[in-house]
């Protein structure tokens, strides 16, 4: 996959090769953290982070470690290891800085680490053979894909707030609803650009 | 071969990062030492990521707190001018937004994070925490014990008439963890190594249940004290006391006073009871009727038994209250009410009607 | 049941000694969600709401404040409640303390009679936590269901 652009890659994976919207991954957190735009920011960005970090760090330890030593299998222990101490780290640092964030994040700070989109965008990575410039800026633009995602679902809920939605449908149902019909939306992106 | 390499490789990795995160720890999870000035003029030097409320307990400065911290009651606020950094959404659910605008924080909320600048009210500094021995523990009636304290460190207490003390309980049973409640002071202020408190069993109380049930003479425990603003106030006016039960007790320490300056002041006090086994401390009030120049006692009971050949009184306290505010020129009386919101609304009713400000009417309230 | 540290630690405020002296599940060995959906079942089958029956003990509080803590009586019932010092918080979590009164209500009619705290009235209304059994201060509704009702419907007749 050396020709693709690193850019390419980055916008493709905002847009049209969407991680949550496309791909369907890391839902839980989406769901349960989309009813206020300033929480949804918040997670957002941690998201971001530990999808950059992650992938430029398990990209260095799965060309530079594991597969010279030819245990690349042991590969998904190794990155969820990894995804684990980065969110660890981001943990503290948020306890730190913005105690009204981590307060607001609650259980869903720790929760990144078992976030399928982490670990999916490493492995994706491995798969599709991307360089270092690409793999991190696959990891980041998958993070902002994930974080418009998440925006956008929070800026709707905040919208409907006063809407009269049928108390069957009320919290998950309604979410997941319209996360569908976000997700057809951002089918039209599809014919902009083709990765995979 | 293989298995041992990737083993190693493994753990390494792992033990690489761990390394990593005892690292960053002790950058972001160390606070150091802080510097917390209160009313520009004390300052202490305390270990930071303790909650404000813990780290000043630690430095013997109680302020008040009813949850014990948990951010459920509101007590703990105070003034915070710099250092807080944001206001958490605990802490916005208790405060309203003028409070907040005026820099008003709760203290069990707010971590200890760099130097703080805080606001106190004075009187905290002279609440300090005691260590005391039981000296008496007697029945009073079949619910309420009085509990006599001998202080031994410190071994003097100064307080004002009127106010009251934490009590802090100790594990028993199920019971795995100290509580703290609220008992006033029923002794002379005068009387300085030792203070009296009255206790009233409440069902399913834990501090209630200790004391009456496991706390023995010559036990010892720990108090917090002393706090609150029910005392006498000054002038010439009669002074009318309404308080039944337990609420007897702020009322005695203010009756002490009272017969220590030698009042010439009209004071009547009307003490609500059900039946006759809820009276207590008869002969008290017959001492206090002779020191004091001019003291009538006033039991009413609202149900008492046939057995009880009551012969005084009877009622709910408000009878005799409205019979007697119709009797007197009330223009400058004062009014002492110790006892739950609903006695203080009963009585407040009455003497709204006897056009009793409410300025001239003091309350000792139950929370 | 997974449950997150926070849960956790809130489940510890339903133990004897943190918040009462007995907690608030008495010997029952369920989760509170259990016991809730438990009870949420008999008010379904006695058609009565949570917020109904709240409303109705809080009722019964404010009648019987106003004996002092001596015994009001009403047409249906014999209430008598006891007001303490202090407040206590809501075991749930939330923030706000309720006062400690606690109101021994008798059903004229049937000769029943039940004991229940103010907080009681809040955990019914806001969580349709009616206390676990053997609790001091559970609020059966297979008691308390009838006894409304019954009180409910008299009342309606008049």
């Amino acid at each position: 996959m050396e020709h693709l652009s690193p850019w390419v890659i980055f916008f493709a994976a905002i847009f049209t090769g969407n991680i949550l919207l496309t791909y369907f991954l890391g839902m839980c957190s989406f769901l349960s953290v989309s009813k206020q735009i300033k929480t949804a920011v918040g997670l957002g960005l941690a998201v971001t982070f530990v999808l950059t970090v992650t992938s430029a760090l398990n990209y260095f330890i799965y060309y530079q470690i594991l597969k010279p030593f030819h245990i690349d299998y042991i590969r998904y222990i190794v990155f969820i290891g990894v995804i684990a101490a980065t969110v660890q780290l981001l943990e503290m640092f948020i306890e730190r800085y913005s105690e009204p964030l981590y307060i607001n994040l609650g259980i869903f700070l720790p929760l990144i680490t078992v976030n399928c989109a982490i670990l999916g965008v490493s492995l994706f990575m491995i798969i599709r053979k991307y360089n270092f410039i690409q793999s991190v800026l696959f990891g980041a633009g998958s993070g902002l894909g994930w974080f418009l995602a998440i925006l956008a679902m929070a800026g709707i809920r905040e919208r409907m707030k006063e809407d009269k939605v049928p108390s069957a449908l009320q919290g998950p149902g309604i979410t997941l609803i319209i996360a569908g019909i976000m997700a057809m939306a951002f089918i039209g992106f599809s014919g902009i650009v083709q990765i995979q | 071969m293989n298995i041992l390499i990737t083993a190693l490789i493994v753990s390494g990795i792992n033990a690489l990062l761990a390394l990593l995160l005892v690292i960053a720890e002790r950058f972001l999870a160390n606070y150091g030492t802080c510097k917390i000035t209160i009313n520009e003029k004390e300052k202490l030097d305390v270990e930071g990521g303790r909650s404000l409320l813990a780290s000043l307990k630690e430095e013997k400065i109680f302020l008040p707190s009813a949850c014990g911290g948990r951010g459920t009651c509101a007590y703990c606020k105070c003034q915070i001018s710099d250092g807080a950094g944001p206001v958490l959404p605990t802490e916005e659910a208790l405060l309203t937004a003028e409070e907040i605008q005026d820099q008003t924080r709760l203290a069990c909320q707010v971590k200890v994070k760099s130097n703080l600048d805080i606001s106190i009210p004075e009187e905290l500094f002279n609440i300090k925490e005691f260590k005391a021995k039981v000296d008496r523990l007697q029945d009073l009636t079949y619910d309420i014990k009085l509990l006599r304290l001998q202080l031994l460190q410190p071994s003097q207490i100064n307080f004002i008439s009127g106010q009251y003390v934490q009590l802090e309980s100790q594990p028993y049973e199920k019971v795995k963890e100290s509580v703290s409640r609220a008992y006033s002071i029923a002794s002379s202020n005068s009387k300085k190594t030792h203070i009296d408190l009255m206790i009233r069993l409440v069902p399913e109380g834990i501090c209630t249940t200790w004391v009456h049930n496991y706390l023995k003479e010559g036990d010892e425990l720990i108090f917090t004290g002393p706090m609150g603003d029910f005392r006498i106030h000054d002038g010439v006016g009669e002074i009318i006391m309404v308080a039944g039960g337990s609420g007897m007790a702020p009322m005695v320490s203010l009756l002490h006073e009272l017969t220590r300056n030698q009042s010439k002041r009209k004071i009547t006090y009307f003490f609500g009871a059900v039946a006759r086994r809820d009276l207590f401390y008869l002969d008290e009030m017959k001492d206090f009727k002779r020191s004091l120049s001019n003291f009538t006692f006033i039991p009413a009971l609202s149900k008492p038994l046939p057995e009880d050949n009551w012969k005084g009184v009877g009622g709910l306290i408000t009878v005799p209250l409205e019979n007697y505010m119709k009797e007197i020129k009330a223009d400058d009386a004062q009014i002492y009410i110790c006892g739950s919101p609903g006695l203080i609304n009963a009585c407040g009713q009455v003497l709204k009607k006897h056009d009793v400000t409410e300025d001239r009417i003091y309350f000792d309230p139950f929370a | 049941m997974k449950q997150t540290p926070k849960e956790k630690k809130l489940f510890e405020n339903f133990l004897p000694g943190k918040l009462t002296k007995e907690g608030f599940l008495g010997d029952d060995t369920r989760h509170i969600h259990d016991i809730i959906q438990a009870d949420a079942k008999v008010l379904v089958q006695y058609q009565m709401k949570k917020e109904t029956i709240a409303r109705e003990l809080k009722k019964l509080i404010h009648i019987g404040k106003q004996g002092l803590e001596s015994e009001v009586e009403t047409d249906d019932y014999a209430i008598l409640v006891q007001w303490d010092r202090g407040m206590i918080a809501c075991p749930f979590g939330e923030p706000g303390l309720h006062p400690k009164l606690i109101a021994k209500v008798k059903d004229k009619g049937s000769g029943v009679t039940i004991r229940y705290s103010q907080l009681c009235v809040h955990l019914v209304q806001h969580h349709g936590f009616f206390g676990g059994k053997g609790s001091a201060f559970r609020v059966d509704p297979e008691i308390v269901c009838p006894m409304l009702q019954r009180n409910l419907s008299s009342t309606q007749e008049k």
